[in-house]
C-alpha cells in the first residue's frame, strides 16, 4: 500500500519534470534580431540581422558595440536564416524585429516570395516596418550604428514613426498593409528609402561615435512607388507629400509658399483630411479628391499683415494651391512616368461600383495613366502664432 | 456543564458518608498533590460535618479569605440546626456568592474543582455545593499585537475567556447576545463558548457548530486553531474557513452581520463563522474610514492577493515560455542583467523566494531583539551580494520583494500564508508549463474555491453564488446608510439594519450659511 502510494507520487512528479519545460528558453540563451536586410547577390540572397548585445546595451559604460552583425548567403531565405546558427552561440529570436530593409536590386526583381517567409513563419509579428535602402545594399545600412539611440533597428523604427507623423513625406507600412495592397488589383505599394549620408566617417565602432558629427547618418528620403511587388521609380521629396495628402495620411506638417517675389509664407499643417469620390463620366470612371487643411502660420517673410481680415482669404488659397500642386506633381509622376495607381484609385472604384470595375480591373494600370482626377483644397488658417503682424513692417498711414 | 460518562460507563455518584467521599478523593489525586480538603464542625450542631475542598494553585486567595469569614458568620447561625439538615439551607446562605451551585456525582465534582471551584460536602448529603473562587491570574487587556489598527479600537482579546466574553458584552448590551458555554477535550476539558445574538444569527447554523462542537473528540484543546481544524467543512482545504481575529470590534461587527463567535479559554483568537473568501481580505478599519478611501484599500488587498500568488510564477513563465509578450527594451532590459547567471528563471525565483520565506519564519520566531539583524542581513546580504556576485539576477529580487510586500498587505495572517504556500504551485507549474500551467491552476484554484463552505455556506458567496445586491460589501465597501441588510444566507433575518434617511435635510444643504 505504501509502495503503491510512492510510485503515484513518483509517477506525478515525473510527469512534471520530466516532460516539463518543453519549448522553454530561458532569455539569456536568445539572439534578440532586431532587423533584417535583404540584398541579391550571383548566388540568391544575402542575408544581414542586426542582433542586439544585451550586455553593452545596459552596462552604461562599454566597449562593446550594441549590435552584432551577421551575414549570410543562399538561395533561399529560411535557410540563410538557419546558416546563421553556424555563426552564432545563441538561437536566433525574431520576434523583436523591427524593420526589414530591403536592398533596392530585391526591390526591383520582386518581393513576393520574399514576404511569404515573414508571413509564413510563426516567430514574427506584423508590428514591423519594410523600407528600401536606396543608393545602397541593405547590408551597408544595417552596418551603420546609430547616435543617441544606441540600436539603430530601433532608431530607424523611431524615426520612421517620428518623420511621417512630423515630415509627412514617409509612409510607415507594416506586412499586412504591403501585402493587401500587393493583392488588391486596383492598388499598388509605396515603401520610404532609406539613405547613408554622404559623410566620410562610416560608423562602424562606437569609438567613432564619441565625436559629434561627421560620421555617416541614416536618412529616410521619399517613396518607392511599386508595381505589384517590383520597385518601379522613386517619388521626391514635394511627389512623396503629395502621395501622403491625397491618401490622407498627412498628420503634421510644414508648407511654404510664395506671395510674391518678396513675401513668403510658412504654414504648419496641424490637420489634413482628404476623401475620394468615385464619379463615372460617359461610362469612364473620374475620381475626385478632395483635401480640407488645417493650419497655423510658422513664418512670415517681408512685409505682409497676415492679421489683415482681407489677407485671410490670400493666405488660405496660397496654401490650398500650394498643396494642390504637391498634389498634381504626385499625381503627374505616377500616371505619367511610372504607370502604377499607388493611390488606390482602382479600389475606390471597386469599392463603389463593384460591377464595373470587373471589366476595369484588367490592365488597369494602363487604364489610371490616363484616368480623370480632379484634386480640390480647403485650407483654412487658425492660429497666427503669438506674433500677429511681422515685427519690423511698418505702419501704413 | 456537559456531563461526560466515566471510562467505566457509569456514574459514581456521592455518597451519604463524608469519610467514603473524602477518601475517595484524595486517592483520586493522591495524597502529596495540592488538594486541599478543610473537614469542620458547626458548633453545636451534633455531628454535622462540613469539608471544604479545592485545588491550592486554582483558586484565589482572596476569595478564600472572605469564604473563611463567611463561614464562621454560618457556624455562630447555624447552632440551632439538626444533623442532616437540607443542603439547600447551606446554600441559602452562599446565595451571595458567584456561581454557587450542586451536583450529585463526583466527575462533575472532579470537573468543578479542577476549573477552580471551592466544592463543599456535607456529611448525610448526596449532593455537594460548588462555589467559583478561581483565581483570575493572566495578561490584562493589551493592545493587539498582530491585526494593528490606526483607527479604531486598540484593545485585543486576552487568554481569559470571561474577560473576553466582557469584552464583546462591552460593546453588545442586548439581552438576544447568547452566550453558551460548551466544553471540548477529554483531558482538558476547555471551556468553549458560543456567542451569537438571537434572532439575528440563523438558526440553522448556530445549530450546526452546536453539533460539530458537541462531536469533537480530542484529547485536549489549546487554541482555537484545534477547533478550526477539527470542525471545518472541507478538511483537507488550505484556505481558512473561519475567520479569527483578536479583536473585540471585529467580533462585534461579525455577530451584528449574523455570525457565531467561538472563544476558546486559553487563547485571545476568537472564530468567526461563516467565514467568506472576501472577509479575509477586510479589515475593521474599512468601516472606520471614509467609504471612498476603504473601497480602494480592499481593492488593493484584492491586487495583492493576486500579485502574492501570481507574480514569481508570471515572471518565470514569461521569461522562459513568453518572450514575445515582453516589451522589447524590457526584453533586452532583462536579458542583459541575466548574462552570466548560472541557473535557469525557475530555479532562480524558487531559490529567492525560499530564501524569503526562510527570512520570515526565521524572523518570527527569533528573540525580538535579533529581529534587526536579520532584516538587515536579508536585505543588504542576501539581495545586493547575490546580486552583484552575478548569481542572482536583480529583476527577481524585484520580483520576490513585490511578492513579500503584497503578502504582507493581507491583513489576515491564515490567508497570507495559504496564498504563500500557493504561490510556490503556480511558480512551479510555471516553470514547467508556462502561462498554460499557471492559468491550469488558476481554473483548479478557483473550482476549488467555488467547491469548499464555511459551514454550510459556500466561501465564495455573495460573489459565485451571485446574491443580487449582496455585493455591497465585499471589495467595495458601500456607505453604511446603503448596506440596509444584512447578508442574506448567513443572517436569519430579513429586518433592515439601517435607515436610509438623512439626518442632515435638503435645505440645509441648499443654504449654507454662518449661524
Amino acid at each position: 500500500m505504501k509502495l503503491k502510494r510512492l510510485l503515484f507520487i513518483l509517477i506525478i512528479l515525473s510527469t512534471i519534470f520530466l516532460t516539463g519545460c518543453w519549448s522553454s528558453r530561458e532569455i539569456n540563451t536568445l539572439a534578440i534580431a532586431v532587423c533584417i536586410g535583404i540584398d541579391k547577390t550571383e548566388n540568391g540572397y544575402l542575408v544581414t540581422k542586426q542582433v542586439l548585445n544585451p550586455r553593452a546595451i545596459a552596462t552604461k559604460v562599454t566597449a562593446e558595440s550594441p549590435v552584432v552583425i551577421y551575414t549570410a548567403e543562399g538561395d533561399d531565405l529560411a535557410e540563410i536564416v538557419r546558416r546563421f546558427t553556424t555563426q552564432s552561440s545563441r538561437i536566433f529570436y525574431n520576434a523583436d524585429l523591427r524593420m526589414v530593409v530591403f536592398g533596392e536590386d530585391v526591390a526591383k526583381d520582386g518581393i513576393q516570395n520574399i514576404l511569404d517567409y515573414f508571413l509564413r513563419n510563426y516567430e514574427y509579428r506584423t508590428d514591423f516596418y519594410f523600407v528600401i535602402a536606396k543608393n545602397s545594399t541593405a547590408n551597408e545600412v544595417l552596418g551603420i550604428l546609430t547616435p543617441i539611440e544606441s540600436v539603430p533597428g530601433f532608431s530607424m523604427y523611431i524615426s520612421l514613426k517620428m518623420s511621417e507623423e512630423k515630415w509627412a513625406a514617409m509612409k510607415s507600412v507594416r506586412i499586412i498593409e504591403l501585402v493587401n495592397s500587393i493583392i488588391a488589383d486596383g492598388d499598388n505599394p509605396v515603401l520610404t528609402g532609406i539613405e547613408i549620408s554622404q559623410d566620410e566617417i562610416s560608423p562602424k565602432s562606437t569609438d567613432m561615435l564619441k565625436q559629434s558629427g561627421e560620421y555617416k547618418k541614416l536618412k529616410y528620403t521619399g517613396l518607392g512607388a511599386f508595381n505589384k511587388d517590383k520597385l518601379v521609380g522613386w517619388l521626391d521629396e514635394d511627389e512623396s507629400k503629395g502621395y501622403n495628402y491625397i491618401t490622407d495620411n498627412v498628420k503634421n506638417t510644414i508648407e511654404h509658399a510664395d506671395y510674391d517675389s518678396k513675401v513668403k509664407i510658412t504654414y504648419e499643417i496641424i490637420n489634413a483630411k482628404s476623401r475620394t469620390k468615385v464619379y463615372f463620366l460617359e461610362n469612364k470612371p473620374a475620381i475626385e479628391v478632395k483635401i480640407k487643411t488645417k493650419c497655423n502660420i510658422e513664418i512670415v517673410e517681408g512685409e505682409f499683415d497676415v492679421s489683415a481680415e482681407e489677407n485671410k482669404q490670400v493666405l488660405n488659397e496660397l496654401l490650398a494651391s500650394k498643396v494642390k500642386l504637391l498634389c498634381e506633381k504626385a499625381l503627374n509622376k505616377a500616371q505619367k512616368e511610372l504607370k502604377t495607381d499607388i493611390f488606390g484609385f482602382g479600389e475606390a472604384i471597386h469599392r463603389k461600383y463593384p460591377k464595373a470595375w470587373e471589366k476595369l480591373k484588367d490592365d488597369w494600370n494602363d487604364k489610371f495613366t490616363d484616368l480623370p482626377v480632379n484634386i480640390t483644397v480647403e485650407a483654412e488658417t487658425k492660429q497666427l502664432g503669438q506674433i500677429t503682424k511681422p515685427l519690423f513692417m511698418k505702419e501704413k498711414e | 456543564m456537559s456531563k461526560k460518562v466515566n471510562e467505566a460507563g457509569s456514574v459514581i455518584s456521592i455518597s451519604r458518608d463524608i469519610e467514603e467521599n473524602i477518601n475517595r478523593l484524595e486517592n483520586d489525586f493522591g495524597h502529596d498533590s495540592d488538594l486541599v480538603v478543610h473537614c469542620f464542625k458547626i458548633k453545636r450542631s451534633k455531628g454535622l460535618i462540613c469539608a471544604n475542598i479545592y485545588i491550592k494553585s486554582l483558586v484565589d486567595r482572596s476569595t478564600i479569605n472572605s469564604l473563611s469569614i463567611e463561614l464562621g458568620k454560618l457556624k455562630s447561625e447555624c447552632r440551632n440546626e439538626k444533623p442532616g439538615t437540607n443542603i439547600d439551607a447551606l446554600m441559602s446562605y452562599f446565595s451571595g456568592l458567584r456561581d454557587a451551585k450542586e451536583g450529585f456525582d463526583f466527575e462533575a465534582l472532579y470537573t468543578d474543582l479542577l476549573s477552580g471551584n471551592i466544592v463543599f460536602l456535607i456529611d448525610g448529603c448526596e449532593k455537594y455545593l460548588a462555589v467559583a473562587a478561581n483565581s483570575d491570574e493572566g495578561r490584562s487587556i493589551e493592545e493587539s499585537s498582530a491585526q494593528t489598527v490606526v483607527r479604531g479600537p486598540k484593545d485585543a482579546f486576552t487568554e481569559k475567556i470571561n474577560t473576553n466574553i466582557l469584552l464583546i458584552r462591552k460593546r453588545i448590551k442586548s439581552k438576544d447576545l447568547k452566550v453558551e458555554y460548551l466544553s471540548a477535550g477529554s483531558i482538558t476539558k476547555t471551556t468553549i463558548s458560543l456567542v451569537y445574538i438571537h434572532k439575528i444569527a440563523k438558526d440553522e447554523i448556530v445549530q450546526e457548530i452546536r453539533t460539530r462542537l458537541g462531536k469533537i473528540e480530542i484529547d485536549g484543546i489549546l487554541e482555537s486553531g484545534y477547533i478550526d481544524e477539527l470542525i471545518k467543512d472541507d478538511r483537507y482545504s488550505i484556505f481558512p474557513t473561519f475567520l479569527s481575529s483578536e479583536k473585540p470590534d471585529t467580533v462585534a461587527a461579525a455577530l451584528l452581520e449574523g455570525r457565531v463567535a467561538i472563544l476558546v479559554d486559553g487563547t485571545p483568537y476568537v472564530l468567526t463563522a461563516p467565514a467568506l473568501m472576501i472577509e479575509f481580505l477586510q479589515s475593521s478599519e474599512d468601516y472606520y474610514l471614509h467609504y471612498i478611501v476603504s473601497s480602494v484599500l480592499r481593492f488593493l488587498r484584492v491586487i495583492a492577493f493576486l500579485l502574492t500568488l501570481l507574480v514569481p510564477a508570471i515572471y518565470v513563465a514569461v521569461t522562459t515560455f513568453h518572450h514575445e509578450i515582453i516589451p522589447t527594451p524590457l526584453l533586452v532590459n532583462i536579458a542583459a542583467q541575466r548574462e552570466g547567471v548560472p541557473f535557469p528563471a525557475l530555479l532562480e525565483a524558487l531559490m529567492m523566494e525560499i530564501t524569503f520565506e526562510l527570512l520570515r519564519e526565521a524572523g518570527i520566531r527569533m528573540p525580538r531583539a535579533i529581529g534587526p539583524a536579520i532584516s538587515i542581513v536579508g536585505a543588504l546580504v542576501l539581495g545586493q551580494a547575490a546580486v552583484e556576485a552575478g548569481i542572482i539576477s536583480a529583476a527577481v529580487v524585484i520580483v520576490v520583494s513585490i511578492t513579500a510586500i503584497s503578502s504582507f498587505a493581507i491583513r489576515n495572517y491564515e490567508m497570507s500564508n495559504a496564498i504563500r504556500l500557493l504561490k510556490f504551485i503556480f511558480l512551479l507549474l510555471a516553470g514547467v508549463l508556462g502561462l498554460y500551467g499557471v492559468l491550469m491552476g488558476l481554473i483548479v484554484l478557483v473550482l476549488h474555491l467555488c467547491k469548499i463552505k464555511s459551514i454550510t455556506v459556500p466561501y465564495l458567496t455573495p460573489i459565485a453564488p451571485k446574491i443580487k445586491g449582496g455585493n455591497k460589501d465585499t471589495i467595495f465597501r458601500f456607505p453604511l446608510w446603503k448596506m440596509k441588510y444584512r447578508p442574506v444566507g448567513i443572517s436569519g433575518t430579513d429586518a433592515a439594519r439601517a435607515g436610509g434617511g438623512n439626518p442632515v435635510n435638503s435645505s440645509q444643504k441648499e443654504k449654507p450659511e454662518f449661524r
